[in-house]
């Protein structure tokens, strides 16, 4: 495997030492490419309580390229699919290699606070979230206890 | 013992110097052309280390003028008598311009040290094009040089990307025999027309004394091939005298590529590269009707598309041939054409509005419907 890059080097440097509020990101023993992503669920969302694990992998010509990023834990979203894709354009056309696995994370936690259910991924959690938020917001609730807590 | 064998040395040595001084010997000679604004010019050849006065000696007698009431004008300034010929980027066979004048006008610096506070007078002559503009740069700091500000495309002879020297000339007659009345202040400045004023000697100028500056460049790292010897400004290649970070690999580099958008955008050359192949490889580059095949500023702001696209030669020559290929390609369908489906083919064909069969004739000769 080629050396790694020392944009990449520095980033996980940080991100060790100076990680940001509520996100961990740790690489992987076998792959420095890849992280263990744990976000916790933002006060005051339906997702709060919640401990989401994800994954994010540095793909060969990072940061030329976004970080591909994908939610592990199951979770009641109407931008994040039952694969656990997510749609943030940050990760798509607005990705810029002047944004940093950190602002990733960052944006994906934002996310997590403001569900944009006009722009959906996930079709009928959109739907829902459009015409019964309070049920929607329940659904996402009892995910979050179901799948993101105590394991 | 030693330090007076060293002593006597020494004053051997003085005693040769001042022996070659006084006889105007030349030890590393340079062979430059002097054109005076009658329209002769004469082909002579110098020291480095002789100063202007000694130059106007030589050639006074030549032009059946009085040393005194020669003018010597290069790249768009009147040399004062104290500068020495080393301390001008002047490179073999270029031109220094001689004028009469009995008036002393205000006589300055080399053009090179006033705007760029930097000299190319030894950059190397060795062509080697597989070297990297880096490479070139440590090699050139080797040398001596220090940062050197201005790169170009040099598509003859060199056909790569070079280190450039800046020249000015008149903008109506086009000759070299003008002084600049301020120094640009800006890539602004030196890349429109009519910022900066001049005063042009040239008696056969028609809009002289007083005319418009037009700046040029030549590529510094080959012999001069006359006055049609020029190069294309890569003005987004800078030196990184601020030593701002690469947005992509956060090193500090030099020299960088600096974006036009707002924010001034840095990345090093390595990046550039790898970002254009990238965005290549995924057909992103942007087709711009005005400026051709084009990228924005890697942090994707307002009006940041690269406006010379001379930049992308920083590719290697594969990259640029494909840079070249798929620019080609996204006209012909822009404008309503069709590629040959071929492997191997790929020629664009523009078809007209009522035609039902098409044949790749300048292609591969295959037909399709």
């Amino acid at each position: 495997m080629a050396a790694l890059p020392r944009r990449i080097i520095k980033e996980t440097q940080r991100l060790l030492q100076e990680p940001v509020p509520g996100i961990s990101a740790v690489p992987d023993d076998a792959n420095a490419r890849y992280f263990h992503v744990i976000v916790t669920g933002p006060e005051d969302s339906p997702f709060e309580g919640g401990l989401f694990k994800l994954e994010l992998f540095l793909p060969e010509d990072y940061p030329m390229s976004a970080p591909k990023v994908r939610f592990i834990t199951k979770i009641y979203h109407p931008n994040i699919d039952r694969l656990g894709r997510i749609c943030l354009d940050i990760l798509k056309d607005k990705w810029s290699p002047a944004l940093q696995i950190r602002t990733v994370l960052l944006s994906i936690q934002a996310l997590l606070s403001a569900p944009n259910p006009d722009d959906p991924l996930a079709n009928d959690v959109a739907e829902l979230w459009k015409v019964n938020e309070v049920e929607a917001i329940r659904n996402a609730k009892e995910w979050t206890r179901r799948y993101a807590m105590d394991n | 013992m030693a330090s007076i064998l060293e002593i006597i040395f020494e004053l051997i040595n003085n005693m040769l110097q001042f022996f070659r001084l006084g006889k105007k010997s030349i030890s590393n000679s340079l062979n430059i052309y002097i054109k005076s604004n009658t329209g002769s010019t004469l082909s002579i050849e110098l020291d480095p280390k002789w100063d202007i006065k000694n130059v106007k000696e030589v050639i006074a007698p030549k032009l059946g003028l009085p040393p005194n009431e020669v003018k010597i004008i290069f790249a768009g300034k009147e040399l004062d008598d104290s500068i020495t010929i080393e301390e001008c980027d002047l490179g073999e066979q270029s031109i220094l311009h001689a004028v009469q004048s009995r008036s002393q006008s205000k006589r300055s610096r080399p053009l090179s040290e006033s705007v760029a506070n930097l000299q190319l007078s030894n950059i190397s002559e060795n062509d080697d094009s597989s070297s990297t503009i880096e490479e070139q740069l440590e090699s050139s700091e080797e040398k001596g040089i220090k940062n050197t500000h201005f790169y170009v495309y040099c598509s003859q002879p060199c056909k790569s990307v070079r280190v450039g020297k800046l020249r000015v000339r008149c903008a109506n007659c086009h000759s070299g025999a003008l002084t600049v009345d301020s120094d640009p202040s800006c890539w602004d400045d030196v890349l429109k027309s009519n910022r900066i004023t001049a005063h042009c000697e040239e008696t056969r100028c028609e809009t002289g004394p007083v005319s418009f500056a037009e700046f040029f460049f030549k590529c510094a790292e080959h012999t001069s091939q006359g006055e049609k010897d020029e190069a294309v400004p890569l003005y987004l290649i800078r030196p990184n005298i601020s030593h701002v970070p690469c947005l992509a690999c956060t090193d500090i580099s030099d020299p960088v590529l600096v974006f036009s958008c707002e924010e001034r955008h840095v990345t090093c050359l390595d990046c550039f590269r790898q970002y254009c192949v990238t965005r290549l490889r995924e057909r992103q580059f942007v087709s711009d009707d005005r400026l051709g095949y084009t990228l924005p500023c890697p942090a994707g702001c307002e009006n940041s598309l690269i406006e010379e696209c001379h930049h992308f030669r920083l590719l290697t020559s594969e990259q640029y041939q494909m840079y070249q290929r798929f620019g080609a390609e996204e006209y012909v369908l822009k404008a309503g054409g069709v590629l040959c489906p071929q492997p191997g083919c790929g020629a664009g064909i523009i078809i007209d509005t009522d035609c039902k069969r098409v044949q790749c004739v300048g292609g591969c000769g295959v037909r399709s419907h």
